[in-house]
């Protein structure tokens, strides 16, 4: 298992400078001018000497096989570059970012688990009955619904209808629930469909009949089911933390939030490259870790898949 | 499982209720004296001396040493001002009451620190003439400042009233004697001072007590970041932005402030007419190189049902390049109104012949097909376009209309690779001089769109000569040359005079319009809560 773990951690590398590679290479072949860009998200007329003077002072003279390389030299030393709009290191902004998008996924993250566990075992429980077809059509719709409509539907009806809560900032701890709700809810649908699926299945083991056959009560067959359901439950959700994290952007750009989806998307139009790449190298590593961590857990957990490999 | 729903029900409603009731608690704690503003973007840095920054903000907290308002230039900063030397001299005689928010006072030297910090970053401020112009600055006494020109250049005051970048900061503010590379603080003269700012949440504004002329009604001022349009209705709807404010539906969309103007819940407001809103014809461009063609453009195009239809008649219809009202150009030009007939004669004269059968002219076995490119991230100029491209494929004009991500559209503009592109000018106070400087430029549409022009070499000459002409009536006589000679040649076809926007919360009042549309009086305006 270990040696398995330090091959996985090995692969690491290649894949991240591969990653890295793709990343400054098709944002660095984008035909607009870096440094006329900069010039003009500052509002400055690009002149050519103005342009020439920018120029150096980003480092665009030099080859881009060599910028490519300074790039990545500055990334082991933590330094992802100035943001071409502020001026700012990008990591600084980054990280200032980060905590609100963290806060925002951590929130939505629990209620696509509680809710999205719970709904898929009622599900699993009232398999056929009415309250299973009632609770379908609710995943369905949780999942087709655009985000930014439902986002506005909410705001319409909790803050001005009713009047709970407010319509966005992050000034109060109650403007949290209208955006993790946004963000949660076409996850919750995938999960109880997971949920209830898992457990529809392993109602059907030999197990499970067996655990009938000796006569235990309904409950504890339920907390068996569970425990084999939650394999697949647990994995999507390990890869849903990433997806989380990187699909912020609607909901914080609706409910003013400011998190790393909103750096990113201002980033995309102000073409801030350095920004976009540090963006693009922080998900793509966070999806690769996320990605090798439930790989491990799935090993541990199940020793069939530790002999095949 | 009724029970069970019952009591999630129950639940919630109880988690829900609590929630309420704190917000409502909150609700009434809010200050009273506090205006709250919904801005699209994050006030980002306020450098006076730059332009990463949002203007409205920079305008709150520095101040220039003259200010542009209807009547002419007042003063501000400078309690007079002497011109001699034929116009090439300035003297500045300053106030002797006004103090930096950090307590330094403001005179001739730190007013000449200032103007040398901008100075010192020439390439950065090309586009503004009056930076180039600019010879040598001199203090005469603490509160005199003498400014040298190298010719007698005319908008010296105008520029020198613009939000930036011949705006005040503290000395204690700069870094290593300079502002090109960054500021270490914001301490400006201004009535308002930067309390608390949360990048890309909001910006607290509070009022500079010590301020030298009249201070602000309002206690404090919260810039609100919320980028989505909708949501900042829905937060007005809610009472928890009390104002919103801007020009060209950066802020607010025609259709959204109309429908809000006939609800009646809400204070509205539209400036006068403030910056040109056209279509630029690139006289170097294979079709629209040929006059005959851009004139049939101009016929071709029914601006009074944009004007109505799309722009809810919120906006005057424009026959001219600047509205009569802007500087130096009232002047009489043949107005071209929409007339398809005479549109149809003009191209057939121009050899374009609808053969037929056939909806799209030819000429030679070519066919009309024109381009137009607009910003897509504007709702605006997209419906606009598409209304235009109705209007021509009425005359036999394919007009293809492309919406492109605001980066490939102003890099398009540099390379001159289009037909027909959608422009606005930059207003009053920019216009004419500023907006008509920056044609020189080749990095602007404008310039690419020219090029084919015969007399372009001379038009470029004409503008620089306008801005340096000392005498009025000359000047009067050039503007009218220049703007008659890019009339006749048909460079833009003029759409709609924009209008600043604003929409408010009745409790908030004194809610008016600075003459540049990128400016918003917050001290002028104050709360009534008795309402």
């Amino acid at each position: 298992m270990k040696r398995l773990i330090f091959k996985r951690l090995l692969l690491l590398i290649p894949l991240v400078l591969g990653v890295s590679l793709i990343c400054f290479t098709l944002i660095n072949l984008n035909p607009s001018n870096p440094a006329e860009v900069t010039l003009r998200v500052n509002n400055i007329t690009p002149t050519n000497e103005a342009i020439l003077e920018m120029q150096k002072e980003l480092g665009l003279d030099k080859p881009l096989y060599q910028r490519y390389i300074y790039w990545l030299k500055d990334i082991l030393k933590a330094d992802f570059g100035n943001s071409y709009e502020t001026k700012e290191p990008v990591l600084n902004e980054i990280l200032q970012a980060f905590p609100t998008t963290l806060y925002l996924t951590f929130c939505s993250l629990f209620l696509i688990i509680t809710v999205g566990f719970s709904i898929g075992v009622i599900c699993a429980i009232y398999e056929g009955h009415w309250i299973d077809r009632t609770l379908r059509i609710f995943t369905f719709v949780c999942t087709s619904v655009p985000s930014f409509w439902f986002a506005l539907l909410l705001i319409w009806l909790f803050s001005i209808k009713f009047d709970l809560l407010p319509t966005g900032g992050l000034e109060d701890i109650n403007s949290i629930i209208l955006p993790s709700i946004t963000l949660a809810i076409s996850y919750i649908g995938t999960f109880i469909r997971i949920m209830r699926n898992s457990l529809v299945q392993i109602k059907q083991s030999l197990f499970i009949s067996y655990a009938k056959a000796r006569g235990l009560k309904k409950h504890v067959i339920l907390k068996h089911q569970i425990r084999n359901a939650l394999q697949p439950f647990i994995i999507a959700l390990n890869m849903s933390i990433p997806r989380l994290l990187a699909g912020t952007v609607i909901v914080e750009n609706i409910f003013g939030l400011p998190g790393v989806g909103r750096l990113c998307i201002q980033a995309i139009f102000n073409r801030d490259y350095p920004m976009i790449q540090a963006y693009i190298l922080f998900m793509a590593v966070l999806f690769i870790l996320f990605n090798l961590f439930a790989d491990i857990w799935v090993q541990i957990r199940d020793p069939r898949l530790r002999r095949c490999q | 499982m009724k029970s069970l729903f019952l009591k999630t029900t129950i639940i919630l409603f109880i988690i829900f209720f609590l929630v309420g009731c704190q917000e409502k608690r909150k609700n009434e704690n809010i200050n009273n004296n506090q205006l709250v503003y919904a801005s699209t973007k994050d006030i980002r840095n306020i450098n006076p001396h730059l332009y990463a920054g949002e203007m409205s903000a920079q305008n709150m907290v520095f101040e220039s040493l003259v200010i542009n308002t209807k009547d002419g230039i007042k003063p501000n900063l400078a309690e007079r001002w002497e011109i001699s030397n034929k116009g090439k001299k300035y003297t500045f005689y300053l106030r002797k009451d006004v103090f930096f928010s950090d307590g330094t006072i403001f005179d001739a030297n730190i007013a000449k620190k200032n103007i040398d910090a901008v100075l010192s970053n020439r390439a950065r401020h090309a586009w503004l003439e009056l930076v180039n112009e600019i010879d040598a600055t001199k203090v005469i006494a603490p509160y005199i400042l003498e400014i040298t020109l190298k010719n007698p250049y005319y908008p010296t005051l105008i520029e020198f009233a613009m939000t930036r970048p011949f705006r005040f900061i503290s000395s204690k503010c700069f870094i290593n004697n300079e502002t090109k590379n960054g500021i270490s603080c914001y301490s400006g003269t201004g009535p308002w001072i930067l309390k608390e700012h949360k990048k890309n949440a909001y910006a607290l504004f509070v009022r500079n007590s010590n301020y030298w002329a009249n201070k602000p009604k309002l206690e404090k001022v919260k810039f609100r970041v919320i980028p989505d349009h909708q949501a900042i209705l829905l937060a007005l709807e809610k009472n928890e932005v009390d104002l919103i404010f801007g020009a060209d539906g950066d802020m607010i969309d025609l259709n959204a402030f109309s429908m809000l103007e006939k609800e009646n819940k809400y204070a509205t407001l539209l400036s006068d007419p403030v910056a040109s809103r056209a279509i630029l014809l690139n006289t170097k461009q294979p079709i629209t190189k040929d006059l005959k063609v851009r004139e049939a453009l101009q016929y071709a195009i029914n601006k009074q049902a944009i004007v109505k239809g799309i722009l809810n008649g919120s906006e005057s219809i424009a026959h001219s390049l600047f509205a009569p009202t802007t500087a130096y150009s009232n002047i009489q030009l043949d107005a071209k109104k929409y007339n398809p007939l005479k549109a149809k004669e003009i191209l057939d004269e121009a050899g374009w012949k609808l053969n037929n059968n056939e909806l799209i002219r030819t000429k030679n076995n070519k066919k009309l097909v024109l381009r137009l490119y607009f910003n897509a991230n504007n709702a605006q100029e997209k419906t606009i376009s598409e209304y235009i491209q109705s209007n021509l494929k009425d005359i036999g004009i394919d007009l293809k209309i492309i919406g492109e991500e605001k980066q490939s559209f102003l890099d398009r503009q540099k390379s001159g690779d289009f037909d027909l592109q959608y422009s606005l000018s930059w207003g009053v106070p920019y216009d004419p001089q500023s907006y008509i400087s920056s044609w020189r430029m080749a990095a602007h549409g404008d310039y690419q769109a020219q090029l084919g022009l015969s007399k372009k070499a001379w038009l470029d000459k004409q503008i620089k000569a306008v801005l340096i002409e000392p005498n009025k009536t000359t000047r009067e006589k050039m503007y009218t040359q220049l703007l008659e000679y890019i009339h006749k040649q048909s460079v833009y076809i003029p759409l709609s005079y924009s209008r600043t926007k604003a929409v408010f919360n009745t409790r908030v009042k004194g809610v008016t319009f600075n003459l540049s549309q990128y400016e918003i009086p917050f001290e002028k305006m104050h709360i009534d809560n008795k309402r």
